[in-house]
């Protein structure tokens, strides 16, 4: 369960990225998170990894405080970060291995890890290749399956479909149904408001680094009194600023 | 096994998969430790040659006939007029105009025991006429002397009186020593290798990993920051080290083929010798590889990096030859990292004893050097203003 509380963060003198951001993505649902650029999306999700310290407020990952024990509550989770990049000169299956060493596996235990999710994704024929030159989609299963071979009860993607042709995305989409089934916490962030429609089953719509909305796509089309969820978070962001910011 | 010590070990094998199959970044480390010993080699069997023979000089005579014995020392010494070079020396020696003018009154003056001004026109600022000048002048010197001598010996003076003052040299310089030039560019080859050697390496295990954008994934694992440094750290050094043993080894086969006895000189790098330099370099490489991780880390982009991080090179570069003009060297010299190996280097060159107190104080500094780097860059790794520049 990953778990945001009136989180506060000011980047230099007056831009406030987050202001008071709260929510809660629960065990066996996919939580999408929404919004405009700029609105404090990364910066949260970076709380959340560690990587920047809040200024207040509280972000904890199955009750580990992602502040005062970054490694411990990273350990907790599986990451597909904003921008991935791979070790091309590594093969697809040695870069598996370093995360899932990195994450403590090791031995018989680290291999079958790795055999099961070289398996899932369907890459078995990828896995000794370098990854230098492999396409959008192989690159997505190589990170897909290097946050995932230590098997994370929580997981956290950041806009993971962005590039990806419609076969790579249905088998992230179908991966991730997998991992709601088996009581994962998924948080998803996406500008694709179908993709959330589809996949989610509670929305957070981040606007002006704080709560804007939040419910399932048909409470939030309710909410705004609109039948598209494009058309409902347009109207639940209270402008167009996505367009100019 | 503890999972500190398997991360580590995980992080350690990754860093030297990637840097041994990244080839480019091999052939530059490697390529100098390759280079280093020929050019020692070729440069020495140049230098010897110029110092033994004493290669034909063409200079243009003004007045030759006036001095037949003047001229035949020159002949005497090899130097010879300018009409009879032929072909390329002809042009060679044409352009770079060594000119001897003898007065036309040369035989009368001799008589009468006038002073004799013998003109020697040349280019003083060209580096090959150097050696002709000195040749030519000295020969003049010679026939002058002996000239001289012979002038007071038959007006019955014993020619001592000229010398009152004897001085009898006592070279306490070992065989060795006499090898200085040799000695000297090794060990800035070796300084510059420990330097140069981990460059590739670092810049890319650093500045090009942001730009591949795979340092903030790692940066997000369940991992100290200070594990990553220290992998990438034994990655680079251990690239450099493995560079000096191997122009060490080249150096130590390639010096056989200079026959530096015709100087006087001995070199050679024995077990002992290859075993102090190695000690005495590991922290260095370890301190190169802190100092250029440390601001690749901090470059943007890695062309970034690789402006900032060359111009670390000039430090082993520069040390050295500022230790040459420096008469009195300031104690603390020999402790701080890079001046202090390159005076132990020379000691070990010259044949001297080793002075291991200093060997030992100057590892140390230099080992506690590299530390405070890794801190630092560990720290540095963990604040938000290096996390903000990932995008």
């Amino acid at each position: 369960m990953i778990k945001v509380e009136n989180l506060h963060k000011t980047f230099g003198k007056d831009v406030k990225a987050l202001n008071g951001l709260s929510f809660t993505a629960n065990d066996g649902e996919i939580t999408g998170i929404l919004g405009p650029n700029g609105a404090g999306k990364t910066t949260c999700l970076r709380t959340l990894y560690g990587l920047l310290k809040a200024d207040s407020g509280v972000a904890t990952i199955d009750g580990i405080s992602a502040v005062d024990n970054p490694i411990a509550a990273r350990a907790q989770l599986g990451i597909f970060p904003d921008k991935f990049g791979l070790y091309e000169r590594l093969t697809a299956y040695e870069q598996i291995d370093y995360f899932a060493s990195i994450h403590g596996l090791s031995g018989s235990h680290k291999k079958q890890a790795i055999e099961e999710v070289l398996a899932d994704l369907e890459m078995e024929d990828l896995a000794h290749r370098k990854t230098q030159g492999f396409s959008q989609g192989q690159r997505m299963k190589v990170t897909l399956a290097q946050a995932l071979v230590h098997k994370p009860k929580n997981f956290v993607l950041d806009e993971p479909t962005r590039g990806l042709d419609v076969m790579s995305t249905r088998i992230l989409r179908d991966y991730l149904a997998r991992f709601k089934a088996q009581g994962h916490c998924i948080l998803f962030s996406s500008h694709v408001m179908q993709e959330v429609a589809a996949l989610c089953d509670r929305v957070v719509i981040v606007a002006n680094g704080k709560l804007a909305a939040q419910g399932t796509p048909e409470e939030l089309c309710q909410l705004a009194g609109e039948s598209q969820l494009e058309e409902a978070f347009v109207k639940l962001i209270g402008s167009d600023e996505g367009v100019a910011a | 096994m503890s999972l500190g010590f398997s991360q580590l070990k995980a992080l350690v094998i990754k860093e030297f998969k990637e840097a041994f199959r990244d080839k480019r970044a091999l052939m530059t480390a490697f390529s100098m430790s390759l280079l280093a010993p020929v050019m020692i080699m070729v440069m020495s069997k140049t230098m010897i040659k110029e110092m033994v023979e004493k290669p034909t000089v063409y200079a243009e005579f003004v007045g030759a006939e006036y001095a037949p014995k003047l001229m035949k020392d020159f002949r005497d010494d090899n130097i010879l007029p300018l009409s009879e070079a032929e072909g390329d020396s002809h042009a060679i020696w044409e352009k770079r105009g060594i000119k001897i003018t003898i007065p036309e009154t040369y035989a009368e003056d001799m008589v009468n025991g006038n002073i004799i001004n013998i003109v020697l026109n040349a280019d003083y600022s060209d580096k090959p006429s150097l050696a002709p000048i000195r040749r030519v002048k000295d020969v003049i010197r010679d026939h002058a002397r002996a000239i001289g001598y012979k002038r007071l010996i038959m007006r019955g003076v014993d020619v001592r009186i000229l010398r009152p003052l004897n001085i009898v040299e006592q070279d306490r310089a070992q065989p060795s020593s006499n090898a200085m030039m040799i000695s000297m560019m090794l060990g800035l080859y070796l300084l510059m290798g420990a330097f140069m050697s981990g460059l590739a390496t670092a810049i890319d295990s650093s500045a090009g990993e942001r730009e591949r954008n795979v340092l903030e994934m790692l940066l997000c694992q369940p991992i100290s920051t200070l594990k990553v440094v220290l992998a990438k750290l034994t990655c680079t050094s251990a690239i450099s080290m493995l560079s000096i043993v191997l122009m060490l080894t080249v150096t130590s086969i390639s010096v056989g083929f200079v026959d530096l006895t015709k100087i006087g000189a001995t070199f050679s790098i024995d077990a002992f010798t290859f075993t102090v330099l190695l000690v005495l370099l590991l922290p260095i490489c370890i301190f190169a590889g802190a100092l250029q991780l440390f601001f690749a880390f901090q470059a943007k982009s890695f062309k970034e990096a690789q402006s900032t991080v060359t111009m670390l090179i000039m430090l082993p570069a520069f040390v050295p030859i500022a230790l040459i003009f420096l008469d009195n060297r300031p104690l603390w010299l020999d402790w701080i990292p890079v001046a202090g190996q390159s005076i132990i280097m020379e000691d070990l060159f010259k044949g001297l004893p080793i002075d291991w107190a200093a060997l030992a104080v100057t590892s140390v500094v230099t080992i506690a050097m590299s530390a405070a780097l890794v801190m630092g860059l560990a720290k540095k790794l963990k604040s938000e203003k290096v996390v903000m520049a990932l995008s």
